[in-house]
């Protein structure tokens, strides 16, 4: 069975098990941490603001969770450490998973809750900068939850008949009791041992019934894609692919070609977002606020788009006559996020690898940084006082806006009309984010950055590569809520994708229909292929089929050991089977007339000859026996006469094989 | 003719008749050619200007060995040496003309098979064929055959030569009878004495032409296309240019044949079979109102093709089954700008069929008419590319429709302008039914899903949408759209995904809707604010275009005249948005800025108000550009910017002028004399004098000798009154540096800027220098200028032949190392009256006025050139390519 587990019902966030050949894969790990914009913030210092605001309490005032919920502007944010929507874990026993492939290393955020609780013992495969910059990135969210920690885990809430009574999103809140808190290091560490490094293109044999090989995705540094095969059928797994030229190499589209099944993720958050467009967006944004004297905070994860962003300004900041503001850069892992970027040779496009042999760095980020106009702190403590100087441009996370040092400017410029927060990352809804800052007199921008294919480029991309079958989740189905009227902003195709959504289990619609068998040579030697017609040879064959690791071997029959001179008569009895010698091939069709003549000569002579739609019925009425003749098959009914039987089947042989 | 020229001829002609092949390159024969067909022109007879031509025609003409390209110019010079009746008989009485036009003889030595050569054999012809003589020749010698075939010649320049040459034929040696050839007898004599006669000849070849047109007009397979195009073309060109009997001849001979071709339904055939049937059409009567009575009743009643048959064919075009044909076909009609109301109602609903699909805006109403078309026209758009054609069609059309009379439109115009409307909002991605909140029209639909995709996001559409909706702004009723209009261009300015253009074009369409209410109480706060935030955020966009459009806007904002209510951005906001712009890396935006600036300030300008400290420090940034920009656009700009302040100025009572603004541009004039006329830029030389001659029209305006033609007829009685003025006017201009400027001008490299400050010094010198000295110019020649030691200065010197001490000091300068003592030189002082009088200015004059080429354009620098190449041709010792060399500088 071919079947398809889905964990996850975020899209881009994808988290997939996929049963193939007697081999389990986790396709992707991804964590859904939009369930943190539920909770209030996690300010660095102190907050006054946040600290002051009022329990919620219910209309009737029968309900009162003092301790856990806070009301902010008409919203209720749980007053606890932010926690996050973990993969399905119930659907199937997720220790019989024998490999997790990640696609890019914002799909592998959930790899410690999978490798660590569940009983998983296999190997996850990822490329390196999906490795090294997945590790920062787990760095980072565990670095700005420890530093700020929390007592207190609410609970009560989430109690069914409590959360039924709650106010807006999270009443809605599904399997609120799977959420949970971060991880810690130690896990990290140890989830991430368990990683396997592999090359584009590598191919890496699962127990010898299926390859996994990843491709480049084209999306971030190491993004891939997967092709998942076995010498007949062939699954690509599609995720978070791009066809823009930004930094990473570009997409590997050819070797998805001929797929029986394609699964789809990963598209752009923001069909509508067109990248260029935002990017202008961003820098005009971006120019006007320092401009008029104000600071710009950007919200933003420590790898992938940032990078683009810099080297936009780069070019941008002179244009602009800019070139006097200060750009900083704060995450914990900045300084490696910076500097591991400039050294992924391989995983960059050409233009960026040629430039690995200069003694120019593939990115202008470190010509902003030698010349002082980025600099980059690991937090707002420390040098970043010192330095800071405003108006400015700030880069820093948790995009959410619940947790990091974001937190913090929140705080400091939201009051002041003149700053603006521009919002270049597409996976929280900037509304909710900012909903527990509210009222903010600080301009917001919403320029959401998403090189992912988009409808109309995956439309080509499948039009290109033809995969039997595609399957997708249900969002990509049908045109997005808010924009029913947009009927190109859905996959339409012929046959319809497969949706699926979270804990459906899909069945693939592909069958196994063949199998590879070896055959050694000197079983080969012994064959004697006859000629059936021009071209084509057949021999029959008696071995004995060997399988291991799902291999498949044809091997002689080991000969009998010679009967041993045994004075026991008693085993002479048991004497091995006499090997007939093979009896002549039969092919072709029974030539009517003939075998008319043939069962006359023997006596039948009753016969009543009709003619159906595939060949004839003999009625032997004598007999009372039928003997239909098609084109491919010969039958004799008649009721428990085996002798006569034979015979007739003797004399159609006969005129078979004479034929 | 240059005696210079006729001496040189026999010699090139010689050359030319060896060989073709020294030619100093290709396209002599043709410059030779011109020149003939200039001087036959001026109306002289080649052959006895030229008498060599007859011996080389018939050299050449024997030798069939001779080039190709020498052979095709000789049958052309054939042709124009045989346009007069003279040259015609001269040739005939030599027998060339029928060697030269022998087409089987040629085709027997295999010239034929060049396409040059064919065309030269039409076009020989064609100059031919301007007198009855040349008519008898050509119908006698039976060209018309091989010209009718020449008409789907492979090359399309010999068979679009011949469907000219066919056209000719018949129009030319047409009976004069038809409106346009003043009367109607039936023979007359037109401007150039030539005499039309309907001669038998001209009856026989009319009568072949159109028997061809009749058998071949129908194609009769697919590959007969072609010459079914090309008839048609030709029936078009005869039909808007025929008189009567032969539009009447022709039409009737041809009308069966496009009826038959009106039904086949031949797609690629609609436009040009259109062309044909409206070009009919708009000689029928029907449809003529300048054909008087008289004429009409000339026509024999039962010869002419009934109006009603023509006006069949027209609805049968506007009937036809293929979509896109039809609103091509449609958009022809309309574009003819016929007053037929009946097909004008028809083709208006074809073209807003389209629109109607897709915007879901009834703007066919209930009439249910369009239904049968309806389908088929949805299955067209569905298609991504016919779609956005055909939409694009409709679209240019829209302003055409709205004109229309009233009773030819299905819709109120004022619909038209919300379908423009909400196909624009349907191109950027948000559909009509989720902007109802803000939109007027109450049903909000939505248009065919399948269709809307393929316009969303097309630049294509929105271009084209965005020029219709700028032209909509004149139709009637476009007042009530406004409001919403303001919202669509508004989305259409702040949507991140608009490309420069559109958004460059979203500005005109602003502009102009802006002007069609001069109350613009109906642009809502909102708007006005979303509006300040756009170009602020525009003006910092990363392409440089749309910074360039945003503040290009800006200065265009300030034209649009507002009564009422507050102008849509008021100055306190785009002044600063320009002001950083002039610091801006691209120099288009920089120059774009400073115009806009000028535009923003003109209003107090000519009220004459006070300078703010805003705009002092504008105008010091401005000379500092002026001074440093490496670019010549904004350098420009800025000189363009103080000549529009100048003029702007002085054209105000200058009572109010605040002392400070006038100090402040007297001070500023200075510097951008003295700068600009230094500058690199030839243009911002120009502008500089512009400014220059400014400041001479307002110091001398009053000057009877101040003429600007030049006209110094009465100077001579200038009163001494004025002399005396002139001697103070002419001291302040001096002051200023306009003289300087004007004399740096008059010997600068650059021709255009030399011709204009000699042109502004002759003017000058009329009116103050008095040629006879008295009293007064004595004053005058009291006012002296100086002229610097170096550079300009000293090339005026040179001219004013001022020798001695001077120029031996400058010679012991220059032997020195070229380095001045103490830097700038030993300046002299002039006196202005002296240097207008003695630096020859009207030679100069003479000289600059030529153009720059005319050495080298000149007839006799051809002729020169031929022989000069042959002449390296037969010396391979000289380097060939020399020449060019020299030649491309």
């Amino acid at each position: 069975m071919k079947l398809l587990y889905c964990l996850s019902g975020h899209p881009t966030l994808p988290c997939n098990v996929l049963k193939f050949k007697s081999t389990t894969i986790m396709l992707d790990c991804g964590l859904d941490t939009t369930s943190v914009l539920n909770f209030l913030p996690l300010p660095l210092v102190h907050s006054p603001r946040l600290s002051k605001l009022p329990s919620w309490v219910s209309k009737d005032g029968s309900l009162n969770l003092e301790k856990e919920l806070k009301e902010c502007a008409g919203r209720v944010f749980v007053d606890s450490q932010p926690e996050f929507c973990l993969p399905e874990r119930e659907l199937l026993d997720l220790s019989t998973v024998d490999v997790i492939l990640v696609s890019n290393y914002h799909c592998m955020m959930a790899l410690p809750y999978i490798t660590e609780h569940t009983g998983f013992t296999g190997t996850v495969y990822a490329t390196e900068p999906t490795l090294t910059i997945g590790r920062l990135l787990m760095e980072e969210l565990v670095n700005f939850m420890e530093r700020v920690p929390k007592a207190q885990s609410a609970t009560c809430w989430k109690n069914k008949e409590i959360q039924r009574m709650l106010p807006g999103p999270l009443k809605d809140a599904v399997d609120v009791w799977a959420w949970k808190r971060s991880y810690s290091m130690p896990e990290v560490n140890s989830a991430l041992s368990k990683v396997q490094l592999v090359g584009y293109s590598q191919k890496v044999e699962l127990f010898g019934a299926v390859q996994v090989s990843p491709l480049s995705s084209g999306y971030s540094l190491g993004s891939s894609n997967w092709i998942i095969q076995s010498h007949h059928e062939k699954v690509s797994y599609v995720s978070g692919s791009s066809l823009l030229t930004t930094h990473p190499q570009p997409m590997d589209q050819s070797s998805l070609k001929n797929s029986d099944v394609l699964i789809l993720t990963g598209l752009t958050q923001m069909p509508t977002a067109n990248p260029d467009g935002m990017l202008g967006e961003f820098c005009s944004n971006l120019a006007m606020t320092i401009r008029a004297g104000g600071n710009v905070l950007v919200p933003c994860y420590p790898s992938g788009v940032i990078y683009d962003l810099l080297e936009c300004l780069y070019q941008f900041i002179e244009s602009a006559n800019l070139g006097t503001t200060p750009f900083y850069f704060i995450s914990p892992v900045a300084n490696s996020s910076l500097e591991f970027s400039q050294i992924f040779a391989e995983w960059l496009c050409h233009n960026k690898q040629s430039k690995v042999y200069l003694p120019e760095p593939p990115f202008p980020h470190a010509e902003l940084i030698q010349t002082n106009k980025l600099k980059h702190y690991s937090s707002i403590h420390g040098d970043f006082s010192i330095e800071f100087r405003q108006p400015c441009v700030v880069f820093t996370g948790h995009p959410s806006l619940r947790f990091g040092d974001v937190v913090h400017f929140m705080e400091l410029w939201g009051k002041s009309s003149l700053n603006t927060i521009i919002f270049t990352e597409p996976d929280f809804s900037y509304l909710d984010a900012l909903a527990p800052y509210q009222p903010l007199a600080m301009k917001c921008v919403y320029c959401p950055i998403d090189t992912r294919l988009n409808f109309h480029q995956v439309s080509k991309l499948l039009k290109e590569v033809q995969p039997v079958h595609v399957v997708c989740p249900e969002q990509y189905t049908q045109p997005p809520l808010t924009q029913s009227h947009r009927s190109d902003l859905m996959l339409e195709l012929q046959p319809p994708p497969m949706p699926y959504r979270r804990c459906s289990v899909l069945s693939l619609p592909f069958r196994r229909r063949y199998e590879r068998v070896y055959i050694l040579p000197e079983l080969a030697n012994s064959l004697v292929p006859s000629e059936i017609k021009p071209g084509v040879s057949l021999a029959t064959v008696s071995a004995v089929l060997h399988s291991k690791d799902n291999k498949h071997t044809l091997q002689s029959v080991p000969k009998p050991p010679p009967a041993p001179l045994s004075k026991k008569r008693k085993r002479v009895l048991e004497e091995p089977p006499v090997l007939l010698a093979p009896k002549p091939l039969l092919s072709g069709a029974v030539p009517l007339e003939a075998f008319l003549a043939t069962l006359q000569k023997h006596g039948i002579t009753e016969v009543k000859v009709e003619e159906t739609a595939d060949g004839h019925i003999l009625h032997l009425q004598a007999e009372d026996t039928l003997i239909q003749l098609e084109e491919d098959g010969t039958h004799i009914v008649c009721d428990n006469n085996e002798p006569l039987r034979t015979t007739l089947r003797d004399l159609g042989e006969q005129r078979e094989s004479s034929s | 003719m240059d005696a210079e020229c006729v001496s040189l001829l026999p010699g090139v002609c010689e050359v030319l008749a060896a060989s073709g092949r020294s030619l100093p390159d290709d396209t002599s024969l043709e410059k030779l050619l011109d020149w003939f067909t200039g001087l036959t022109e001026a109306g002289g007879s080649l052959l006895d200007a030229c008498p060599c031509l007859l011996d080389f025609i018939s050299t050449v003409v024997h030798n069939t060995a001779s080039d190709p390209g020498v052979l095709s110019f000789t049958l052309r010079l054939t042709g124009l040496t045989a346009a007069t009746e003279d040259g015609f008989q001269r040739l005939q009485e030599r027998s060339v003309l029928n060697q030269v036009f022998h087409r089987q003889r040629w085709q027997e030595a295999g010239l034929w098979e060049d396409p040059c050569f064919r065309i030269g054999w039409i076009q020989g012809l064609r100059s031919m064929l301007r007198h009855p003589k040349a008519l008898g020749f050509f119908v006698q010698s039976d060209f018309i055959d091989p010209l009718l075939q020449l008409q789907t010649d492979a090359s399309l320049f010999v068979a679009s030569a011949a469907n000219q040459m066919l056209a000719h034929i018949l129009l030319f040696f047409q009976p004069a009878s038809s409106p346009g050839c003043n009367g109607a007898d039936e023979k007359e004599e037109d401007g150039d004495g030539r005499t039309r006669t309907t001669s038998a000849e001209y009856t026989s070849a009319v009568a072949a032409i159109s028997e061809y047109l009749k058998a071949s007009l129908v194609p009769q397979k697919y590959t007969k296309l072609r010459q079914s195009l090309q008839i048609l073309k030709l029936l078009a060109l005869l039909l808007a240019r025929a008189g009567p009997p032969l539009w009447d001849k022709l039409l009737q001979t041809v009308a069966d044949s496009l009826e038959e071709l009106v039904t086949a339904g031949c797609g690629q055939l609609t436009l040009p079979l259109m062309d044909v049937i409206l070009a009919a059409c708009s000689r029928s009567g029907a449809d003529e109102r300048v054909l008087d009575q008289h004429v009409l009743d000339q026509r024999v009643p039962d010869q002419r093709v009934p109006d009603q048959r023509l006006s069949r064919l027209l609805s049968s075009m506007l009937n036809v089954d293929e979509p896109a044909d039809l609103v091509h076909a449609a958009a022809a009609f309309l574009r003819r700008g016929h007053h037929d109301i009946v097909h004008t109602a028809r083709a208006v609903r074809i073209l807003l069929l389209p629109l109607h699909i897709v915007t879901g805006q009834s703007l066919l109403g209930t009439n249910t008419t369009a239904d049968e078309r309806q389908s088929s026209m949805v299955e067209q758009l569905k298609c991504k590319s016919s779609c956005i054609s055909v939409i694009c069609v409709c679209l240019t059309n829209t302003p055409q429709i709205t004109l229309t009379p009233s009773d030819s439109l299905p819709c109120p115009p004022q619909l038209i302008v919300i379908a423009v409307l909400s196909l624009l909002r349907i191109c950027s991605g948000s559909s009509s039914s989720s902007s109802s909140s803000s939109s007027s029209s109450s049903s909000s639909p939505t248009g065919c899903s399948e269709v809307c995709r393929n316009v969303i996001g097309s630049g294509k559409v929105q271009k084209c949408a965005l020029e219709a909706l700028t032209a909509l702004s004149s139709s009637p009723g476009a007042k009530d759209a406004i409001s919403e209009v303001f919202t669509v261009l508004m989305q259409y300015l702040d949507n991140p995904d608009s490309d420069a253009t559109v958004l460059h074009k979203s500005y005109q369409a602003l502009v102009k809707w802006m002007s069609v209410s001069p109350d613009l109480s109906v642009v809502t706060d909102p708007l006005r604010r979303g509006l300040e935030e756009v170009v602020k955020k525009r003006v910092c966009d990363m392409r440089w275009e749309v910074r360039d459009s945003t503040v290009e806007f800006l200065g265009h904002l300030a034209g649009v005249p507002v009564t009422g209510t507050p102008a849509l951005l008021g100055v306190r906001c785009t002044t600063p948005l320009l002001k950083e712009a002039l610091q801006d890396t691209e120099s288009y935006v920089r120059a774009s800025a400073i115009s806009a600036l000028a535009k923003t300030l003109t209003h107090s300008w000519q009220q004459g108000a006070a300078l703010s400290q805003e705009e002092t420090e504008i105008v010091s940034r401005l000379l500092e550009i002026l001074s440093q920009d490496t670019e010549g656009f904004p350098r420009r700009a800025v000189v363009r910017y103080f000549i529009s302040w100048f003029s702007l100025r002085s054209s105000s009572s200058s009572s109010s002028s605040s002392s400070s603004s006038a100090s402040l541009l007297t001070q500023c004039v200075r510097s951008v004399l003295s700068q600009g006329s230094a500058d690199l830029d030839w243009e911002v030389k120009v502008h500089t004098l512009e400014l220059a001659e400014l400041l001479l029209d307002e110091a001398f305006s009053g000057h009877r000798g101040y003429g600007k033609d030049g006209a110094a007829s009465d100077r001579t009685c200038t009163p001494p009154t004025h002399a005396e003025g002139a001697e103070s006017q002419l001291a302040g201009v001096v002051e200023l540096g306009v003289i300087s400027a004007l004399l740096s001008g008059l010997v600068d490299c650059d021709r255009p800027v030399g011709l204009r400050a000699c042109r502004l010094l002759v003017t000058l010198r009329d009116a103050v220098c008095p040629p006879s000295p008295d009293a007064t110019a004595a004053a005058v020649a009291t006012v002296s200028c100086e002229l610097p030691g170096w550079g300009w200065g000293q090339e005026v010197r040179k001219t004013l032949g001022m020798k001695g001490s001077d120029i031996a000091a400058e010679e012991s300068i220059g032997g020195g190392g070229g380095v001045n003592e103490g830097g700038d030189g030993a300046s002299v002082h002039v006196s202005v009256c002296e240097a207008l009088t003695s630096l020859g200015l009207d030679e100069r004059l003479k000289v600059l006025t030529r153009s720059s080429d005319h050495v080298h354009n000149s007839p006799l620098s051809l002729l020169q050139d031929i022989l000069t190449a042959s002449a390296a041709h037969t010396h391979p010792d000289t380097q060939p390519g020399q020449e060019v060399i020299v030649d491309c500088y």
